[in-house]
């Protein structure tokens, strides 16, 4: 049967235990088994939406989700409303703290109308109010990660996402994860670039590329898609000295936090070539695409900066700029 | 569609041809937060491309917006770039731009007229 085993933490710091450590897609049966650690669970937002991603696949494949060891100690992840997404009914008795909830519990975003009701509430669940560039960074890759779930992973589900501001302890930080369980990169990319179809780690860097989509290939992408997104959402993470993680198939890339702003200061257009960079192969494959982007909202007080830092980055065309009319 | 199209705002005679230069009101998006992409495809096929195809003006007035996605501004004008060439930013009036807005319309208007950077062979980095 399907099996997920949680252990007592995971984050994007020990990450690579967790991801290499589980078949969650192989068995066969009727139940999947969520297994938690008997005692503690410490899951940040990208163990719960791939849970909850893995979850949606599980009751979509003829599966019912059972979950081991569900106790007090699991009440975050009750909090995060986890369990409502697999369809296991547990409640801890915790009332919830108002003054510490700054998160975005685990949301299934099946559409673009529900993108928009996700966007539009983030601000106030992130407490986030008082800083408008921060929002406007979180609010960037929230929406640039569920539309690249909803127009090109293929997933009946769509997307989960789940974030969580951390404000008591160093580095404060806004984390986002987006899981899926669609047709995965390699997939979608192979269609136009047929090199991705050869290796899960290639299809992550030529996803990270600025320009590359799984369109049509082209200097521009497409009408609608100029292979961008990703780049930038890793741009962000980076320019702030964030942590970025990007998983599907057999292969994870990481981006390693810093606290040096001399080593986040060079943007590295092919992510294969940063320094600070993980790339991980795994035996058994993530049936999907999952991505973390962590902002370090200390580091992020200037939204226009990253754009002309990223501008400083392509082709120079001297009289483009000044030809352009603001007014 | 959301967006208040309004008439026209200047009129230029050259010679014998008559040049409107027509605003376009975008929406305020998410309070301030432009990333509907479905609403710029469609302001760019049914506004943008045939005005421009007619040899219009355009001035695109982002006076309800203060951030955008680079997707966004990209389904908004970057066919025209592609179509059109720098010289269609003669006819295209950016109007009412916050600095954040500014940056992420730079960035579209480069890339789309200078594309991006070659990179090295990502088989070989992987491996």
């Amino acid at each position: 049967m399907p099996k997920l085993v949680v252990p007592n933490s995971v984050t994007l710091h020990n990450a690579r235990a967790f991801l290499a450590s589980n078949r969650p897609f192989a068995g066969r049966g009727k139940t999947a088994t969520l297994q938690l650690h008997p005692r503690w669970a410490h899951l940040d937002p990208m163990a719960l939406s791939m849970i909850a991603a893995w979850g949606a696949w599980c009751r979509r494949s003829g599966f019912r989700v059972t979950v081991q060891n569900l106790g007090r100690h699991a009440h975050y992840a009750a909090r995060m409303k986890l369990f409502q997404h697999l369809g296991v009914d547990f409640d801890p008795h915790i009332a919830a703290r108002e003054e510490a909830g700054r998160f975005l519990p685990v949301t299934q975003v099946a559409n673009r109308s529900a993108l928009t009701g996700v966007i539009g509430d983030i601000s106030a669940l992130l407490h986030m109010d008082s800083e408008p560039d921060g929002l406007a960074a979180v609010q960037y890759c929230v929406s640039e990660l569920i539309r690249n779930v909803l127009e090109h992973s293929g997933s009946p589900d769509g997307a989960f996402v789940c974030a969580h501001r951390y404000t008591k302890k160093k580095p404060h930080r806004v984390t986002i994860a987006v899981a899926d369980c669609g047709q995965g990169v390699a997939a979608h990319l192979g269609r136009a670039h047929p090199e991705a179809l050869a290796d899960d780690a290639i299809a992550l860097g030529l996803a990270m590329r600025p320009g590359v989509t799984g369109a049509v290939p082209g200097l521009y992408g497409t009408t609608d898609n100029a292979g961008a997104g990703l780049f930038i959402t890793r741009s962000i993470a980076k320019g702030t000295g964030g942590y970025f993680l990007f998983y599907s198939g057999h292969a994870a890339y990481r981006l390693r936090r810093t606290k040096s702003a001399a080593k986040q200061i060079v943007l590295y257009l092919d992510a294969l070539d940063e320094p600070r960079r993980d790339l991980w192969r795994f035996e058994a494959p993530w049936e999907g695409t999952v991505v973390v982007v962590e902002i370090r909202t200390d580091r992020i007080a200037d939204f226009q900066g990253f754009f002309q830092w990223i501008r400083k980055q392509m082709p120079t065309r001297a009289s483009t700029t000044r030809r352009i009319k603001f007014t | 569609m959301d967006s208040q199209t309004d008439a026209h705002t200047g009129v230029n005679y050259a010679e014998d041809q008559v040049h409107v230069k027509t605003k376009l009101r975008l929406s305020s998006g998410i309070a301030g937060f432009a990333e509907d992409k479905d609403y710029a495809r469609k302001l760019r096929q049914e506004k943008i491309l045939p005005l421009l195809a007619r040899g219009g003006e355009l001035v695109l007035d982002f006076s309800l917006v203060k951030y955008a996605t680079q997707s966004f501004v990209h389904a908004l004008i970057g066919e025209a770039l592609k179509k059109y060439g720098e010289p269609v930013l003669e006819r295209i009036e950016f109007q009412h731009c916050t600095p954040q807005l500014q940056s992420v319309i730079e960035l579209v208007v480069d890339y789309s007229l200078g594309g991006f950077p070659a990179h090295a062979d990502t088989q070989q980095k992987a491996g």
